[in-house]
């Protein structure tokens, strides 16, 4: 697989972690990943926003404990700190999507330095998701 | 078969998917082809990950040893 393209839309800290360790086993191999932020989780590209994730829903009195076998199992317990990972590994670049930034206020003047900027939906659909060997949404 | 001599373990012990196939592809590119590779294991799901890494990146698994809840394959690097 040369290049993976991942749109992801939930930003419940566990929900979150499965697309970014997706992205993590693929860049670690050399693939290409492109991930889009969408909705809330265009938050994520912030470091407000994402020392903000919680669990929520019938979970949410677990996060503490989801946090702690995070790091058990080797990962950075930060989504912030997973995103500078996987930026390092020099094969993921990550995107917030611009109807989502209008929304959820985020913008070039608070987007962590490791996402590429705020791309409009089509150029992603178009020029990554639709070019991308295998295309997975959360 | 004698055990294969590693020339670089990898502790992956108590790590979970993603980090010990993150953690092998940091290793291995350390290594010279010929040279092998041990990793140590817990997590169950590298027994089918670390085999299937093996064939998709032309690696060569030599062996897989499981003592209790602890894994080692030994891989040799090929290229």
């Amino acid at each position: 697989m040369k290049s993976l393209a991942i749109v992801v839309r939930d930003d419940a800290y566990d929900k979150i972690l499965t697309p970014l360790a997706f992205a993590y086993l693929a860049a670690a191999e050399g693939t290409q990943v492109d991930m889009l932020f969408v909705n809330w989780a265009v938050r994520a590209l912030t470091e407000k926003g994402a020392a903000e994730l919680k669990i929520d829903g019938r979970h949410a009195d677990e996060d503490a404990y989801v946090r702690e076998q995070v790091a058990r199992a080797g990962l950075p317990a930060g989504i912030h700190d997973i995103l500078v990972a996987l930026k390092e590994t020099g094969c993921v670049s990550l995107y917030g999507c611009s109807l989502a930034g209008a929304i959820f206020d985020v913008n070039e003047t608070n987007l962590i330095p490791q996402a590429e900027g705020i791309v409009g939906a089509s150029w992603f659909l178009h020029e990554k998701a639709a070019k991308a060997d295998l295309c997975q949404y959360f | 078969m004698s055990k294969p001599q590693p020339h670089f373990t990898l502790d992956a012990i108590g790590k979970c998917c993603p980090m010990p196939i993150v953690e092998t592809n940091k290793a291995m590119r350390m290594l010279a082809a010929g040279q092998v590779l041990e990793i140590i294991a817990t997590d169950v799901g590298t027994r089918s990950d670390i085999p299937s890494w093996c064939e998709r990146t032309g690696n060569t698994l030599l062996g897989i040893e499981e003592d209790g809840t602890e894994i080692r394959f030994y891989v040799r690097k090929e290229h």
